[in-house]
Order: structure tokens, then C-alpha cells, then sequence
């Protein structure tokens, strides 16, 4: 029975704990603002850099010639070429075979540990728990969370590259707004958050 | 009473510092391909394919010549299912470029696609590895069913991302082969060889580290595109191709001078003459096909010339032919890995 109850809370915490970085779902603040701002069509993530170039007159934004190809494959609604995530979350066959697949490496583990001699009764419930836990955590974030740090963290010290001259990279996402809510200027948009002035966040 | 105990000691006190010598060399070369390879990804890739490429082929096949038994016996259904399943994969691998050309198929189906010919390489791995518990029954590799399924599973999520996963393992397959061969022919190298390992996720780690913020490399022209785009610029956007290049280019490295240099030069006589087919056993038993060795060598030594002259002509070309004929290279390395396990 304890056994059981370490288990339920195992599972649950993993739960919480690979759905905390997920995007909370934007709701409008009225039902009027939502129709009058539509929402921004998201296309796909993309690296991008950020550098400066004291030689140049005019800015400049360089595409990738595979990534234009995504761009328009994404446009004409086709799904493109996605990266990691999107690959992984789009194709729902895919996902149905790979969860059966792991429903069935999860299962004979736990039979082969469960007939295993070298280990005792505790040691197998805590192997069969802690399995079952890495199981869901991992396929949870690779089906629905975006593991590792945030994409602001290689956003984080832009200003100072920039200062210095030196380069940026970090991931973007690349969406496509209505022309009225941007006056035709295309608007990158950084995560970075206000520093004051003894340098904390 | 003393001369016994001279005859004892002096093969140990001759064996520590050629296993430190080994260690040098290893450390040295381990910390050089790193640097090369850091420095100036694309051209020193350039310049590697174009110098190891073939001749690695040459002498794998020559390696794998050498551990073919001159009757199958008991190992006939192994080998059966490796030379089959080799057959079919890499004729399925090869075609896949060619049905992509004639066919308009959605990205998400050649997902699938990929994902299926990834799924039927780790069935036929996993057929094979059954074939071989057969004959060593005391082994316990049970656990690799669950570990293959998990495999699978990954697989059917990121079929882009095990390909590429394929592409930055097989390089490591040769140090496994290297640990194998150590412990068979010397085994007093082989305690040193496996600490020298553990340098190799350290090297790794400060590559990237040192290569992580780097600005992705110039691919704007078509042979630098192809060098990024195998390494996975095209799968892992936001990650730098500097470091992807750079990290694909030094296991690449360790992989050429494992089969070129550290497999021919520190295993028997047999393996230091490597140009001697009567070195082969499959060659030189009574029962044995020396002339089919023979035009095998040969053969193998064309293309390895043809290779090169392809290379000098139209180097773009023949690295993508390459790249994917290669597949064959990579799928009998594991039938043999699993005869010296």
C-alpha cells in the first residue's frame, strides 16, 4: 500500500514537474480585443543570431536558403521541415506507434526486473517505480515540454554582446501577424527582462 | 631460481612503457583532431574525406575478411541474416534518394518512411543479437529487448533525430572495436586504452562548451551546405553548425585513424600486412577462396581510386554518393562487433 501511494505521488509530482515550463494558454482579456487583434499564425522555431557589422550602411536580415524553403512550405501550409519539437508533436501515427512501442520496452523491463534474482523484493518496486516515473517524465517532455533551459537564457546577454560587438545566437519563432499590427515593418522581439541597476533581473 | 624469475618479470617491464607510449599517442592524437577539428571544420573536412574515406573502407573490409570463418557451421544463421539484412537495407537506403526525386511525398510521410527503415535496422540488429545469445548462452542480454523497444519508440518520435543520431554513434563503433581487438591481442593495453576513453566525453564537453556560442559557419555554397547539413544544422536550428561540424568532424577523425593506423599497425603480423592476402584465413585455408580475396582486394582498390578521382572532379557529388553507399559500411560493422563480443 505504501508502496503504492510513493508511487501515485511519483507519477503525479513528474506530472507537474514536466508541464511547468508549458506556454499557459493566451486568453484574450475580451471577447471585442480578440476580434479586433487576431492572434500571430506561428510557422515554426529557427536559430537565430544577432551580430553587428561596423562596415555596413543598412540592416540586414540573412535567410538561410533551406530555411526560406520552410517558410514558404509553412505558408502554403505544408508541414515544412519542423525541428525537434514540432516534428515530434505533429504527426499523430507516429506518436501512437512510438507510445505502443514504449508501452512495450516499459513492460518486458518491468517483467525482466521482476523475475531478476539479483534483486530484492524493495529494490524491485522502487527499480518498477522509479522506471515508470523516468518513462512518463521523459515522454511527457518530449511529446509536450520543451526540455532544457528557457530561450531567454541565451537571450540573456545580448545587450552586452551587442555593446561589445560580438555575436548572439539563441532559438526564435517565427509567426506571421496581420499588415495593420505592424505598420509594414517586420518587429523582432527579444525575451529579455528589465535589469536594474545592481545588475539583477 | 633467479633466472626464472628474470624470465617472468621481463615481458611486464618491456609491456609499461610501450602501454605508455600507446597512452601518449593516443592522448596526442585525441587532443589534435580536436583542435583541427575546432579550428577549421569545414575545410579540414574537406581535406580528411578526401584523403581517409576510401582507404577506411579498404581496410575495414580487409578487417572484416579477416574475421570471417572459412565455414559457417553453427554460425550459418547468423550470417545469413547479416548478409541478407545488409543486402536489403542498403539497397532500400540507397533507393530512398531516387524514389524521393521521382515521388511528391508530404514531409510527415517521409518522416514515416525513415522512421520504417530505422525500425527494420534495429529488428535486424536485434535479430542478430538473438542469434548470437544462441551460442553464448551464459550471457545475460535480455535487458537489450526492452533497451531496442525503447530504441524503436525514440525512433517513431524523431525519425530526423535518430538518423541523425546514427550518423554521430557509428564513428564510436570503432573504438569499441579497438577496445575488443586490445583485449585480444594486448591485453596489457587494454586497462590504459579504456582510461584514455574517459578523456573523450571530456574533449567532447569542452568542445562544446568552447563551441556552443560560436556563430553558425558560412554555408553558402553547395559543398559547405552538404557539410552542415550532414552534420544536422538542418535538425537542431538553433545550435550552432560550427560546434555540429566540428564535433562530427573529430569522431569522424578518431574513427579513420582507428581503422587506418590503430587496428592495421597494433594488432598480429596477420593485420601489419595488410597488402598480404595469404594474411586472410578465408584466404590461406586449404579449403579456404584465395583468388576471390584476391579480386575482392582489388576491386576494392579501384573504387577506393575511383573514389579519389571523383572526389577531384566534382567533390560535392561524390561525397553525397559516398555518404550514402557508405550505409553498408556502417550496418557490417555490426555483425562482426557482435562476433567479438
Amino acid at each position: 500500500m505504501k508502496a503504492l501511494l510513493f508511487a501515485c505521488c511519483v507519477v503525479l509530482f513528474s506530472a507537474v514537474l514536466v508541464n511547468a515550463d508549458l506556454r499557459p494558454p493566451i486568453k484574450p482579456a475580451n471577447q471585442n480585443a480578440a476580434q479586433t487583434a487576431p492572434e500571430p499564425k506561428y510557422i515554426l522555431h529557427t536559430g537565430l543570431e544577432i551580430t553587428t557589422d561596423p562596415k555596413a550602411y543598412e540592416a540586414r536580415l540573412q535567410i538561410p536558403q533551406s530555411q526560406l524553403q520552410n517558410f514558404r512550405a509553412a505558408l502554403d501550409g505544408a508541414p515544412g521541415n519542423p525541428p525537434i519539437a514540432g516534428g515530434i508533436a505533429l504527426s499523430a501515427p507516429r506518436t501512437i506507434v512510438a507510445g505502443l512501442l514504449m508501452f512495450l520496452a516499459v513492460s518486458v523491463a518491468g517483467v525482466l526486473l521482476a523475475r531478476s534474482s539479483s534483486f530484492g523484493r524493495t529494490q524491485k518496486a522502487l527499480g518498477a517505480i522509479v522506471l515508470v516515473a523516468v518513462m512518463l517524465g521523459a515522454a511527457a517532455i518530449i511529446t509536450r515540454g520543451n526540455a532544457g533551459p528557457p530561450g531567454s537564457y541565451r537571450w540573456r546577454n545580448l545587450p552586452q554582446a551587442l555593446a561589445k560587438g560580438e555575436p548572439t545566437v539563441g532559438g526564435v519563432d517565427v509567426e506571421v501577424v496581420p499588415d495593420d499590427q505592424l505598420s509594414g515593418r517586420m518587429r523582432l522581439i527579444i525575451p529579455l527582462k528589465k535589469q536594474n541597476n545592481s545588475g539583477d533581473e | 631460481m633467479q633466472s626464472a624469475v628474470e624470465l617472468r618479470t621481463w615481458p611486464t617491464a618491456k609491456a609499461v612503457p610501450n602501454a605508455r607510449v600507446f597512452v601518449a599517442i593516443v592522448v596526442l592524437c585525441t587532443l589534435a583532431a580536436a583542435a583541427f577539428a575546432s579550428w577549421l571544420p569545414l575545410q579540414v573536412s574537406i581535406v580528411t574525406l578526401f584523403l581517409f574515406a576510401g582507404p577506411h573502407n579498404w581496410f575495414e573490409l580487409r578487417y572484416f575478411l579477416m574475421r570471417l570463418p572459412v565455414r559457417f557451421g553453427r554460425s550459418r544463421n547468423f550470417f545469413l541474416t547479416a548478409f541478407a539484412g545488409l543486402g536489403v537495407l542498403t539497397v532500400v537506403y540507397i533507393s530512398l534518394p531516387l524514389v524521393y526525386n521521382a515521388t511528391a511525398w508530404s514531409e510527415d510521410a517521409w518522416s514515416t518512411v525513415i522512421a520504417s527503415w530505422n525500425t527494420a535496422l534495429l529488428v535486424w540488429i536485434g535479430a542478430l543479437v538473438w542469434l548470437r545469445h544462441k551460442q553464448k548462452t551464459q550471457a545475460n542480454w535480455a535487458w537489450l529487448i526492452p533497451l531496442g523497444l525503447a530504441l524503436c519508440s525514440l525512433n517513431w518520435l524523431g525519425p530526423d533525430l535518430f538518423s541523425l543520431a546514427i550518423v554521430y554513434v557509428h564513428p564510436l563503433v570503432a573504438l569499441w572495436f579497438l577496445d575488443r581487438h586490445l583485449r585480444r591481442t594486448r591485453p596489457a593495453w587494454s586497462r590504459a586504452y579504456r582510461r584514455c576513453l574517459c578523456l573523450l566525453p571530456l574533449v567532447l564537453a569542452g568542445m562544446i562548451w568552447q563551441l556552443s556560442q560560436t556563430s553558425s559557419l558560412a554555408d553558402n555554397n553547395g559543398l559547405f551546405w552538404r557539410i552542415t547539413q550532414h552534420s544536422g544544422a538542418e535538425v537542431l536550428p538553433q545550435v550552432s553548425s560550427h560546434m555540429l561540424v566540428s564535433v562530427h568532424l573529430f569522431l569522424e577523425m578518431l574513427h579513420y585513424a582507428v581503422w587506418i593506423v590503430a587496428l592495421p599497425l597494433i594488432g598480429s603480423t596477420a593485420m601489419t600486412k595488410f597488402w598480404d592476402v595469404k594474411t586472410v584465413p578465408v584466404a590461406r585455408h586449404p579449403k579456404g577462396f584465395p583468388r576471390l580475396i584476391a579480386g575482392v582486394f582489388v576491386v576494392a582498390l579501384i573504387v577506393v581510386g575511383v573514389l579519389w578521382f571523383g572526389f577531384s572532379i566534382d567533390y560535392a557529388t561524390t561525397r553525397d554518393v559516398y555518404f550514402t553507399v557508405a550505409i553498408a559500411h556502417v550496418l557490417a560493422e555490426a555483425p562482426f562487433l557482435l562476433r567479438m563480443i
